[in-house]
């Protein structure tokens, strides 16, 4: 698919050795095991993420040493991996490696937890991904997924999650993604079987992507379908969810979802995802074409994405002009564009929309205008270009793209004069439409506010505080009345 | 396994001779114990069991259902087509690397595209059209249903009709038939909206009568609310999108207690 959906923030690569941030990881990961806290455990991965340009063999293997037991089967194996890509480029490597007797001093413990061991995997696929070493890649990360499958863990799901998505993308790189599709498909029975919803999302995405990467729209459409879906746990996971739901709604001409799970995507994707975004642009720029709406001018001129949008750009224009000749031209022209993001079919249907366009525009200029011109207008060179003028037309005023009618016996279209707008309970439908997204986004906005635990149970204490103190307020004037009393 | 296949190849060739004799019972029968007999072989979908003989079992296969789809359309039986297709599909898409491609592969896609077209499935028709690989589009059986599609969608209802002429394959010319009555209940949809009056001779062209006894039936049966008045035909136009004359109260009132809720919470 030539498009690269990760969405990694990338955060500004800190000064101290990469070793030191991967050993900091491993006490989030510990804390959070013992916490239950999944997002130290979220925040231990993109400790990593930062430094994953910086990693060298070496760091990776003298990591390897410090986290897993000596001797245990994880590590030789993943050794064995570092070793190979070591072998590859060693002579670049300057630092020495550590040697094993320092290392196995320097081993963490004896008995690792599976959270662990996950970390060092994902830990080394992704070395082996930026390294370019697919096939390894591929090794590992099969193994790495089927050590997981020997747990039943919750804190691990994090991490889990996280290994199936590069699993997936190994498969993905070298051209294999029909293999893991069984897999796949198991996984994520697993999941839904263990409530494990971060696993669900991720592995209906990767599912979806699986298919769409084959064309099998027909096939991920249902297997959509038919998922329960829970609230979103991950932005990242939503954004390519609505990405792919929009794509398939758009084959099945369902113009007007597909628009909305488009741009929501495309306004939802973080801004480092810049290859998504302008997918998710050029996917939403076609609908929006589709649905006869023109997208603006802003669209394409996006920092940054201006030249890959250029083809798509073009298009607008000629459909904007309703100019069958220059839409040809420009179609020609990008087709190994059109073809490479597969949007050529999409491109095809268009030509219905110029030709509607362009008959739109006739109507509004002319109130009165003959077939015959309307069809040397739209370029219709056909034996029978006036038959089938009147039969567009017919087509265009039924389907309600123009508002007007036709004289068959004196061959000309005639249009109606458009009613006040302001008259018509249009606008009020708009506006409604309008302050009823703004109030959603406040409420989506509310809800997604974080609070941290326990923090209301403070109040909570300072209320029981205050009643205590109300007490004794009680108390001590009643005491005083008392004494009044005795006073008295 | 060998037997098994002598078997079936035995029967298959009883049902060509049939087929090629037109009598469409016999076909049926012969075509029934063939399916039948297809289930014992282990190297078809869904298990493709690898052995020696897998290579041969599926072309077999892959041939019987590709006449039961022609045989169907023969038969005028829309939904054993359909049947009998999907169970072909997986031969097409799933046995790529197994076997050498059939050449009757993009007729019957093109077939079955076509029959999308005419039971107005176009969501359906575009999904199977992304399966096609980009070469696919250049062949002739495919390129026009695709071009039909596109005719169809713009309106153009003449270049459908002229289409018949030209078919690639005897086959689609059942399916060609059936789309003329499509086409002529869409002409008939937008000829309502777009006329206030047609002569009836003119109506009878554009609909595609010869008579105006034929003009008549269509109009009583499916249009009882056009009217034949002397020499012209009269559409009775719905009016829609009148300006309202009055305030729509109470979904104001709804819309507007909405607002102050809303208000309310973020306040």
């Amino acid at each position: 698919m030539g498009l690269d959906v990760e969405m990694k923030t990338a955060e500004p690569a800190a000064a101290p050795s990469p070793l030191i941030h991967l050993k900091a990881a491993i006490a989030l990961i510990e804390k959070g095991v013992a916490k239950k806290e999944m997002r130290l455990m979220a925040r231990a991965i993109r400790q990593m993420l930062a430094v994953r340009r910086r990693l060298k063999a070496s760091t990776v293997s003298s990591f390897l040493n410090y986290a897993l037991p000596s001797g245990s089967e994880a590590l030789s194996r993943l050794l064995g991996f570092v070793a190979k890509v070591e072998l590859g480029d060693a002579s670049m490597e300057v630092d020495t490696p550590p040697s094993m007797a320092q290392s196995s001093q320097l081993s963490y413990k004896q008995s690792v937890l599976p959270e662990l061991e996950s970390f060092s995997y994902l830990l080394v696929i992704i070395f082996l991904i930026d390294q370019k070493h697919l096939e390894d890649a591929k090794v590992c990360s099969s193994a790495a997924i089927k050590r997981l499958q020997q747990f039943n863990r919750r804190t691990l799901d994090v991490l889990a999650a996280r290994l199936y998505f590069y699993y997936s993308l190994s498969y993905e790189r070298t051209d294999s993604l029909a293999d893991i599709r069984g897999t796949l498909l198991a996984l994520h029975r697993t999941a839904t079987l263990r409530h494990d919803e971060l696993g669900q999302e991720t592995l209906l995405n990767l599912l979806l992507r699986n298919y769409l990467h084959y064309n099998l729209y027909d096939q991920a459409e249902k297997l959509r379908s038919k998922t329960l879906r829970s609230d979103s746990h991950s932005n990242q996971q939503l954004c390519r969810y609505l990405y792919y739901l929009g794509k398939i709604r758009t084959i099945q001409l369902e113009y007007t979802d597909a628009k909305e799970c488009l741009l929501q995507a495309a306004r939802k994707a973080p801004s480092s995802a810049r290859g998504f975004r302008i997918q998710c642009t050029k996917w939403a720029a076609i609908v929006r074409l589709l649905l006869g709406e023109i997208p603006e001018r802003t669209t394409f001129m996006q920092q940054g994405m201006r030249k890959a949008l250029l083809p798509y750009f073009e298009l607008t224009n000629a459909v904007r002009i309703g100019d069958l000749e220059l839409f040809r031209a420009v179609a020609d022209k990008n087709a190994s564009v059109f073809y490479a993001d597969k949007t050529h079919n999409l491109i095809v249907r268009l030509r219905h929309n110029v030709i509607r366009t362009g008959l739109r525009n006739i109507s509004i200029s002319y109130s009165r205008i003959s077939l015959r011109d309307v069809a040397s207008k739209l370029h219709l060179d056909s034996a029978t270009a006036v038959a089938d003028a009147e039969s567009i037309v017919t087509k265009a005023i039924r389907d309600g793209g123009i508002d007007a009618s036709v004289d068959h016996s004196k061959g000309w279209m005639q249009s109606k004069e458009t009613g006040d707008i302001y008259s018509t309970q249009e606008p009020q439908q708009a506006f409604h439409s309008r302050i009823a997204f703004c109030l959603n986004t406040h409420n989506e906005a509310v809800k997604a506010l974080r609070f941290p635990p326990d923090a209301h149970k403070k109040e909570l204490e300072s209320a029981e505080k205050r009643r205590e103190r109300q007490q004794q307020e009680l108390e001590l004037a009643k005491h005083i009345a008392e004494e009044d009393d005795d006073e008295f | 396994m060998e037997a098994k296949l002598q078997d079936i190849n035995h029967i298959f060739q009883k049902f060509q001779v049939e087929y090629a004799r037109n009598s469409f019972d016999n076909c049926n029968n012969l075509l029934s114990q063939l399916k039948v007999k297809l289930t014992e072989l282990p190297g078809l979908p869904p298990l493709f069991k690898p052995s020696p003989t897998a290579a041969q079992e599926l072309v077999l296969a892959r041939d019987i259902l590709e006449h039961a789809v022609v045989l169907s359309v023969k038969m005028e039986d829309q939904d054993a087509f359909e049947r009998h297709f999907l169970q072909l599909k997986s031969y097409y898409t799933d046995t790529r690397g197994l076997v050498p491609p059939s050449e009757q592969e993009y007729p019957i896609l093109g077939l079955n595209l076509l029959r999308l077209l005419v039971q107005n499935r176009i969501a359906e028709f575009h999904t199977e059209l992304e399966l096609l690989p980009p070469e696919a589009h250049e062949n002739a059986c495919i390129k026009h249903a695709v071009e039909l599609e596109q005719s169809f969608m713009e309106g153009a209802y003449n270049r459908v009709l002229s289409a018949r002429q030209a078919v690639p394959h005897e086959t689609y010319v059942y399916f060609m038939d059936l789309l003329a009555k499509t086409v002529r209940d869409e002409i008939a949809g937008c000829s309502e909206k777009a006329y206030d009056s047609l002569s009836v001779t003119d109506a009878k062209k554009i609909l595609m009568f010869s008579s105006d006894w034929e003009l008549q039936e269509y109009v009583s049966e499916d249009h009882p609310s056009w009217e034949i008045r002397g020499s012209s035909v009269y559409f009775q136009k719905v009016k829609d999108l009148a300006p309202c004359k009055e305030i729509p109260s109470l979904q104001l009132i709804n819309q507007t207690l909405g607002y102050a809720r809303e208000l309310e919470r973020i306040v």
